[in-house]
């Protein structure tokens, strides 16, 4: 049984479609992410979850219960606000609280949770001040109490990291996968930080229009997209894209300007003639050419170096098309003019430039 | 000392004698009411209105508090005064109340045709009081509470709705969405929110409107007249009655005490509260 089940969700705004027909199963214990670029609906697919947004079709199922037509209170749920939408006029324990006297709960159990609560997430010496008194940070912290006092059934996050710094967006994301860990929790968040999605999530929605174009554990997606757009928007430096034409009766082999390459038992979706693909492949997989007889290798025109500390992003250009690659500082220093490049042909994509999905 | 620095010094000196004099000119009518208050009726007849009280003295506004007259009745403005108090708070109160609970509704849920509830209430804020006052007379006379106290009062409540739910509208649309979202998925309904997190952070806006309401009511002349009845005249409408008077010597030194009386409330509110009065004319203006 999933904890979260939604199925064929669709909501318009007017003439906007921003959720066209979305499954989204979760199961229990789950760290689901949905990703996109602004305005993709994730946002919109969260809050139909919490029950705040109205939907115009589907179902969703909150731990094997139909909750399409319950109140957001009675959904078995806690959210995380981006902007925190602490009670400014409450103390901590207050907002950590209010949840809680609003269902009633007994005033010991309140104290219990609220205890365990601030404990877990280190603000137990801020209990009893007001939130214009506290940090960014800490902000952050006890809106995360005041979801995990609710003990819900589903926790969901808004872009919970997005306005706090660089330094403490990194903290932060480590404590929630601590959190996670420890909690055992089910989980759905909302990002437009691939990075966030990459390290948190067990499983990933890309969004893109109101659809879900893929929804995978963070490997497959980085490994194998499923579209175009998946492959461009996950991973950074993004994807480079090539055009090609696959030759060869068996294809075997794909062409790309005069070079040809070879596909190792490349793991085609369907059996096709020949015809125009796009090459996708990540900068980590380009190198520099060994020796100048190298198999799937093309010549390039050395562009600039990016050093980033660890590794070096070397930038190429190959006729009209630019390629990144991730390269060793030490073999990035030294290069110039003209290179051969050559590709780890078992680790690329190839899509159909018209439908835009995998082969 | 340079030429230039002891040329600014001179501009310095025009202006303040500039301000000193416009601020004697635009006080002497207040002066000169409050001089008229302290004297005796002799006093007033004999000499001219600019000259200061011989001896200042309270005795007219003892009259004017206690025995003034309205015709054959001689009970002073603190008949008008409690009717005023009497009108002017439960007006106060529901107005605001109103005003806070509509604005929040506006504001923060999803109500159908607000756009044109806002727009009502908009052409409400702006149609002058004439128009409406003789449909308003016939609807009070209709249900038959026409010249009572809550004839007087429903007409503050409903002429101040306006312009309060526009405040106060105005307001809770600054307040962060997130907010409300978070207390309805904390379990708290359209009331408890209201309660628990709206009005605990509406403090300023609820003075402003208060003070607003306050002294607009007090000030109310048209519609106490109107509404009120012979039983609750608001205290302006008394002060007029007592000033017109054609009975007798006019006695000017107990009607600028009566008028001095019937200013006061507003005058302290507007002492006591200046900073919340401004900026409450700036919410209504800039946000409109």
């Amino acid at each position: 049984m999933s904890a979260v089940s939604v199925c064929g969700l669709s909501k318009s705004f007017g003439l906007l479609r921003v959720l066209r027909d979305i499954d989204l199963p979760v199961e229990a214990g789950e760290f689901t992410v949905l990703l996109g670029p602004s305005g993709c609906g994730k946002s919109t697919l969260l809050n139909a979850i919490a029950g705040l947004e109205d939907i115009d079709g589907g179902t969703i199922e909150i731990g094997g219960i139909d909750v399409t037509q319950h109140e957001p209170s009675k959904r078995g749920i806690a959210m995380v606000f981006q902007s925190y939408a602490l009670y400014p006029t409450m103390s901590v324990r207050g907002n950590l609280s209010f949840g809680l006297r609003v269902k009633s709960t007994p005033k010991r159990e309140v104290a219990r949770r609220i205890e365990w609560a601030s404990r877990l997430l280190q603000i137990d010496e801020l209990l009893d001040r007001k939130p214009s008194q506290l940090s960014g940070g800490q902000r952050q912290r006890v809106a995360i109490g005041r979801a995990l006092v609710q003990q819900a059934k589903v926790f969901l996050f808004d872009e919970p990291l997005s306005n706090l710094d660089a330094k403490l967006r990194t903290e932060m994301r480590v404590e929630l996968k601590r959190l996670h860990k420890e909690l055992g929790a089910t989980i759905i968040y909302v990002t437009h930080d691939q990075i966030e999605a990459m390290t948190l999530a067990t499983r990933i929605a890309v969004m893109r229009g109101g659809r879900i174009e893929q929804y995978a554990a963070p490997d497959t997606l980085y490994e194998q997209p499923e579209t175009l757009f998946v492959a461009g928007f996950v991973g950074s430096p993004s994807m480079n894209f090539l055009p090609g034409e696959l030759v060869g009766g068996a294809m075997r082999t794909v062409r790309f300007g005069a070079a040809m390459l070879p596909l190792n038992g490349y793991a085609f979706r369907d059996a096709l003639s020949a015809r125009d693909v796009v090459i996708g492949i990540r900068p980590e997989h380009i190198s520099l050419a060994q020796d100048a007889a190298a198999e799937a290798a093309i010549d390039a025109e050395t562009l600039f170096m990016e050093p980033m500390g660890a590794d070096t992003l070397g930038w190429f250009q190959c006729g009209e098309h630019r390629l990144a690659a991730r390269l060793s500082p030490q073999v990035a220093r030294g290069i110039g003019g003209r290179v051969r490049l050559s590709f780890a042909m078992d680790q690329i994509s190839l899509f159909d430039p018209e439908s835009e999905a995998r082969l | 000392m340079s030429a230039a620095s002891a040329q600014a010094r001179i501009g310095r000196i025009g202006l303040y004698t500039l301000l000193v004099w416009t601020c004697l000119f635009f006080s002497i009518p207040l002066l000169v009411v409050i001089a008229t208050s302290l004297k005796t009726s002799d006093e007033v007849r004999a000499f001219s209105i600019f000259s200061l009280p011989a001896s200042p003295s309270f005795s007219a506004w003892v009259k004017a508090w206690f025995a003034a007259c309205t015709g054959l009745n001689c009970g002073g403005v603190h008949v008008g005064f409690l009717n005023s108090v009497r009108i002017l708070i439960p007006s106060v109160i529901m107005s605001v109340f109103a005003g806070s609970v509509t604005g929040y509704a506006l504001s923060h849920w999803r109500v159908r045709g607000a756009n044109v509830v806002m727009l009502f209430l908009l052409l409400g804020a702006f149609i002058p009081y004439q128009v409406i006052l003789y449909p308003l007379v016939k609807m009070f006379s209709t249900i038959g509470i026409y010249s009572s106290l809550p004839c007087i009062i429903a007409v503050h409540v409903l002429f101040g709705l306006p312009v309060m739910s526009l405040l106060f509208r105005n307001f809770y649309a600054g307040l962060p969405e997130e907010l409300v979202k978070a207390a309805r998925i904390d379990g708290a309904g359209f009331w408890r929110i209201f309660i628990w997190v709206m009005l605990p952070m509406s403090v300023n806006i609820l003075i402003v409107a208060t003070i607003l309401q306050t002294t607009g009511i007090w000030n109310d002349y048209l519609l106490g007249l109107i509404f009120a009845g012979r039983d609750n005249m608001p205290m302006t409408v008394q002060l007029n009655a007592i000033s017109t008077t054609s009975t007798g010597v006019i006695e000017y030194n107990v009607n600028t005490a009566a008028a001095l009386l019937t200013a006061l409330p507003p005058l302290l509110i507007y002492f006591a509260s200046g900073r919340y009065f401004v900026r409450g004319i700036t919410a209504g203006a800039v946000k409109g």
